[in-house]
């Protein structure tokens, strides 16, 4: 049963994408067919997430490729977020996207990117994490590129670039892997052949730090950022919520299989490419939140703040340390979750007042309280206020960096991570004071239609609501997480 | 159980009054009042009850919550605090807008604030410092003036700055102690034993706490954000909010540093610092909320000189434990008098200049008692409350300068100049008010009798009767506080009981009031009025914020890190780079893929054998090309005049004009036919003429003839 349910989650929504322009022209099959989909993927996996850890193999493709899936506790995480995630965005595309003409191929390409993110986290082994990688890549660049203007064909190119080039990177080191290690399989503490792997030490951790450095690439890791905020201000709000929410996380994903299930962190732990990960990762925290708070266009200002918090993760795995890796797993979903909202609370800025520009936004709480609302408690869950969620990760990012006791990082990590929180402030929080106290001279902002209906607003208040909640009430969640931690050292 | 409800009663709340209000406004009102009693009654009963609650699992740490002497005091004082300011409301936001969220913040901040004060760990109180900080925001930018709004974004930057550091210092002391609660912190410092980086998490912790109090130099927010917000929340951000700062410095200096003699001096100098800066801002001040928000931050520096010299004074800090706490719940009661007397000017003048509201106080007994009981007792005039904290300090400080020395004596005389300028301030206030008369509008205020309705009357009655009634029992009721409240402090036991009206203790009274009327008649009535009218002197320039902070903040800082991280974050170095390279490869790439080297040698080599053969070829021809343009050249002929003379030329003439030959229409001479022979014939042989072959023919002819002549002759 587990394994048909196994199939099941990456078939299902891969089918279902790939069947959808079968369901004609009529908007209301086409959206029923969807939800019926995106519901199902969210059963199904909700079944799995219940179910006992399991290995299938699939097929082989020669003796040392085999495709296989996987289903433990970071699958689980990753898991959990993908499906439950694209669900509530898939409802509030429906809203978004309703004057648009080309609904179908979006929801074709939606289901696929679900289908294909799904498999990447249920991947069983480096080869099909690579498979599934590459796929996601292929899948989601249709839905930057939806709108078909010059801009956003040159967007979606640059993301494939990007990932594509990322991608070749981590197949390098996959290439170097498969000489050193016993096998390709993910096992916590990772596989390699300590007889193998003698003398050759230095090759093999240039090669892992390029690896990681390309499956950064979709996390928006340092250099390879660079794609993040090209592509988010012309794609679609749904979209640009899922890539930065979701889809930007397969990166983090598969650095952690990397790290922790091929290479293990033992092997890594206080050499140079540490050092030199965690400096990357530090950078890129500062240099998106400060890039964030120079730039005006909001959809552009909450890519640079993508690039900024996934760099948070990304600095929790390098740690190398349980709590460090506790306080990154939380910031998945944490970020997962205040990130959709945001994108969604801005696109329907977009949808429903055509702005663009973070001045254009005085007085918006006039005309879309729920909205705002529902910006502020996400703005302040991200920037870390007791008790909303952003904060439970960041005291445990903070302290697994203290605890670390690797010179310098130990403490630049915090200090880091607060200048960023400042910052992060900085860029979130105006819109909403200019939003809601906008002085007794501003004009009223025209709303066309309101707040756009509950399907517009609904979405970004559940989420605002997990984003507060997940935050007061996270102590479950923390003892699964650290315990997961823990077995992966 | 019932501290539970203290804090999450109000915030439970909050968005009861908030949906009731967006349909029955009066009944709004009567529900939050109601609320803010309820409160005050839980606060009771809760007092005389102590105890201890925890939520375990709560925001992961969990919250701990501690109703221990202090903590019961400061419950009831806030309660009380809240409870008049909502009786307050009504009637001054009578004919305001937008209230329905100035009272579902000042719920909600409610709720906060207790929450800091009650809290058993640091993390607790950090938890609702935050929250606190983001609530009371909306108090700040309630009147969504350009002043309101440029003074909350002070504050919310103080706020969430403060906030960062002060977790900075949690982070720390959390790591280097594990444990934040704050009756174990004592013991785990001294088994830590890191002093350095207990300092520095002390540091933060003062940093982020301090903001809140408005402690140097972070008082900037303070004397912009209490007087543009309105009364009734101005009097809990200075009476209620800044204590939750002070409580967060007394949790680590009592604790973490207890008896720190180096710790102690440092919070000593940033005490005295803010209490002198504050009264001189104070004086100058010709704003009545301002000059109150003012005198807050001076009286906070107040308290923490009290805090400083427990530390100085190790075990013996007794008095000062005692003079600190009790400076709190007076300072406490002061404000929320003062700024509601103030909140009154306000809701009937809806002005706060002096030279704008003088002589409103005249004829009004509640308002002049009121104002007059709170000024007399924050300028520690005697019988009253705030005599007796300021006493103990005062004694505090005297006994730290027996056994430290000359800082100390220079520490008691900041101490007694400061207490002078509360005098020389409040005397300004209450003159400006409730002697002088307005030059215009006397007469109407004169007949305002109605300037305050029942509850609101009630509210300022009842606040103001506190004071007195503490002062005049001063060795029951005040006595009796502090022994409630002192273990918070853990300070070393009373040696003496003290005598508040001693002549030594009336001496320091006396000496502040003297200085007091001093620089009230030399300085205030005869340097800050202008023809009658109140100035302030006080240079614009000369302001932290606008000199410092914001150009630092706003400018130069995002300006420098903003450059460094777009040479990252838009890819300035590496994408040069990335070009560079890919230019170097696409270059060496077509060099070897599109046969640059070979192509242009083997191409060039072509040319020049094709020059080379084309050269050989073509010589010949290029003789004759070069003859033809030089030696046989054609010549133009002015052949016309010529043609036109010929014979044939007449001929042909005579002919047209007997009717032969005759041209088309048009062509003019060329249609003449003999005309035409004669020419083509002359044509002919000039081109013959010209021909190189011609030129031969003759040549050869001219050899011939030569040789002709050569043998003729021989």
């Amino acid at each position: 049963m587990t394994n048909i349910l196994l199939v099941c989650a990456v078939v299902l929504p891969l089918l279902g994408g790939a069947m959808l322009p079968l369901a004609g022209k009529d908007r209301r099959v086409l959206r029923l067919t969807v939800l019926a989909v995106l519901i199902l993927e969210a059963g199904v996996v909700t079944a799995l997430l219940v179910r006992p850890d399991t290995e299938l193999f699939l097929f082989a493709m020669t003796d040392t490729l085999t495709v296989s899936l996987r289903m433990d506790g970071v699958s689980r995480l990753f898991l959990a977020v993908a499906a439950y995630g694209f669900l509530i965005t898939g409802v509030y595309a429906f809203a978004y996207l309703s004057h648009d003409g080309r609904e179908s191929s979006f929801f074709s390409f939606y289901l696929l990117s679900l289908g294909a993110l799904v498999g990447m986290d249920l991947a069983g082994n480096l080869i099909t994490m690579y498979l599934f990688f590459e796929l996601v890549t292929l899948l989601s660049m249709p839905l930057v590129l939806h709108d078909r203007t010059e801009d956003s064909i040159r967007a979606a190119l640059k993301y494939l670039f990007y990932s594509v080039a990322g991608a070749f990177l981590a197949l390098c080191a996959i290439f170097f892997l498969g000489k050193y290690c016993v096998t390709l399989d993910f096992r916590p503490g990772g596989t390699l052949d300590g007889a193998k792997a003698a003398g050759h030490e230095t090759l093999l951790r240039a090669v892992i730090f390029l690896g990681v450095l390309g499956f950064g690439a979709k996390a928006g890791l340092y250099p390879l950022h660079g794609w993040l905020p090209s592509a988010h201000p012309v794609a679609p709000a749904p979209a640009s919520a899922v890539l930065s929410g979701i889809i930007a996380k397969a990166g983090v994903l598969a650095v952690l299989r990397l790290i922790y299930f091929c290479v293990g962190p033992d092997f890594l732990a206080g050499t140079w490419v540490q050092y030199a990960w965690l400096g990357l990762a530090l950078l890129t925290v500062f240099m998106g939140s400060m890039m964030a708070y120079r730039e005006k266009v909001f959809k552009k200002r909450l890519a640079y703040s993508s690039v900024s918090q996934i760099s948070y993760v990304l600095m929790g795995l390098f740690l190398l340390t349980p709590t460090g890796l506790t306080g990154g797993l939380l910031h998945v979903i944490f970020h997962a979750c205040i990130k959709i909202l945001l994108v969604m609370t801005v696109g329907s800025w977009i949808h429903n007042l055509g702005f663009h520009r973070v001045d254009e936004l005085r007085a918006v709480g006039r005309a879309m309280p729920k909205t705002l609302w529902a910006f502020t408690l996400g703005a302040l869950a991200l920037v870390g206020i007791p008790p909303a969620s952003g904060f439970v990760s960041k005291w445990y990012l903070a302290e697994g960096a203290l605890g670390s006791g690797l010179p310098v990082y130990s403490w630049l990590a915090p200090v880091i991570l607060l200048i960023s929180a400042l910052l992060t402030a900085g860029y979130l929080l105006p819109i909403t004071v200019d939003g809601f106290f906008p002085g007794r001279e501003a004009r009223n902002v025209p709303a066309r239609n309101g707040e756009g209906g509950p399907m517009m607003w609904g979405p970004p208040a559940v989420l605002a609501a997990l984003a507060i909640g997940l935050g007061v009430f996270s102590a479950g969640l923390v003892r699964a997480l650290s315990s997961l931690a823990a077995t992966l050292f | 159980m019932l501290i539970l409800l203290l804090i999450f009663l109000p915030m439970g709340l909050a968005p009861v009054g908030w949906l009731l209000g967006r349909r029955f406004k009066p009944r709004r009102d009567r529900f939050v009042i109601a609320v803010g009693f309820a409160e005050l009654l839980l606060a009771v009963a809760a007092a005389l009850r102590g105890g201890e609650a925890a939520l375990p699992d709560v925001c992961v740490l969990g919250l701990t919550f501690v109703l221990d002497g202090f903590r019961r005091v400061y419950a009831v004082v806030f309660a009380f605090m809240w409870a008049m300011t909502l009786l307050f409301s009504p009637d001054y936001f009578a004919h305001h807008r937008r209230r329905n969220r100035y009272y579902f913040f000042q719920l909600l901040t409610l709720g906060a604030t207790m929450g800091v004060f009650l809290a058993g760990d640091l993390y607790t109180a950090f938890v609702f410092f935050e929250i606190m900080s983001f609530t009371s925001f909306a108090w700040v930018i309630q009147e969504e003036t350009d002043g309101a709004i440029r003074a909350a974004k002070t504050y919310l930057a103080v706020a969430v700055i403060g906030g960062l550091v002060a977790l900075m210092g949690l982070f720390l002391l959390w790591h280097n102690l594990g444990t934040l609660t704050v009756s174990e912190l004592y013991p785990a410092a001294l088994a830590a034993g890191k002093r350095p980086a207990l300092y520095t998490a002390g540091a933060c912790v003062l940093f982020g706490f301090g903001a809140k109090a408005g402690m140097f130099p972070a008082h900037i927010w303070l004397p912009k954000a209490h007087p543009v917000a309105p009364a009734p929340a101005s009097a809990l951000l200075s009476g209620a909010l800044t204590k939750t700062g002070v409580w967060g410095i007394l949790a680590i200096s009592c604790n973490l540093f207890r008896g720190d003699p180096a710790w102690g001096a440092v919070i000593l100098t940033l005490g005295s610092v803010t209490m002198l800066l504050g009264a001189v801002l104070a004086l100058f001040s010709t704003d009545l909320k301002r000059t109150l928000a003012c005198s807050s931050m001076s009286q906070i520096g107040f308290i923490l000189t009290g805090v400083g010299m427990m530390g100085l004074l190790g075990n013996e800090n007794a008095l000062a434990a005692r003079g600190t706490l009790l400076h709190m719940v007076n300072h406490s009661v002061f404000k929320l008098v003062l700024f509601l007397c103030a909140g009154t000017v306000y809701r009937n003048l809806h002005r706060l200049d002096l030279n704008d509201i003088r002589g409103f106080g005249r004829g009004k007994p509640l308002l002049l008692v009121s104002f007059l009981l709170g000024s007399l007792g924050i300028g520690g005039v005697p019988l009253l409350n705030g005599y007796v904290s300021k006493t103990l300090l005062h004694e505090a400080i005297v006994e730290g300068a027996e056994h430290c020395g000359w800082p100390l004596t220079l520490a008691e005389w900041v101490f007694l100049v400061s207490g002078g300028l509360t005098v020389a301030y409040m005397s300004k206030l209450f003159v400006a008010v409730f002697v002088e008369k307005h030059p215009d509008r006397q007469a109407e205020f004169d007949a305002q009798k109605q300037y305050l309705s029942r509850p609101a009357a009630l509210a300022l009655g009842l606040s103001a009767a506190v004071i007195p009634a503490l002062g005049l029992t001063a060795t029951v009721s005040m006595d009796k506080i502090a022994d409630l409240a002192v273990d918070f402090l853990h300070a070393g036991p009373l040696t003496h009981k003290v005598r508040y009206l001693s002549l030594e203790n009336l001496k320091g009274a006396a000496i502040s009031i003297a200085i007091g009327a001093a620089v009230y008649l030399l300085a205030v009535r005869r340097r800050m009025r202008k023809n009658g009218d109140y100035v302030n002197c006080w240079p614009k320039k000369l302001d932290l914020e606008e000199l410092v902070y914001r150009p630092l903040l706003l400018k130069l800082l995002p300006a420098v890190f903003g450059w460094v991280s777009a040479l990252f974050g838009e890819n300035r170095i590496t994408a040069p780079l990335c070009r560079g390279v890919l230019a170097a490869g696409r270059w060496i790439g077509r060099l070897f893929g599109e046969n640059r080297l070979f192509e242009p040698a083997a191409r060039s080599f072509f040319a020049v054998m094709r020059t080379l053969s084309h050269a050989a070829s073509d010589s010949l021809d290029a003789l004759v090309l070069v003859l033809r343009r030089t030696l046989l050249r054609q010549s133009p002929e002015p052949e016309t005049d010529k043609v036109r003379r010929s014979a044939a030329y007449r001929m042909g003439t005579e002919l047209d004009r007997l009717g032969l030959g005759r041209a088309p229409a048009g062509e003019g001479d060329r249609g003449r036919w003999v005309y035409r022979v004669v020419r083509t014939w002359r044509e002919t042989g000039r081109l013959l003429r010209t021909t190189l072959s011609f030129g031969l023919l003759m040549l050869i002819l001219g050899l011939a003839g030569g040789l002709i002549w050569l043998l003729w002759r021989l």
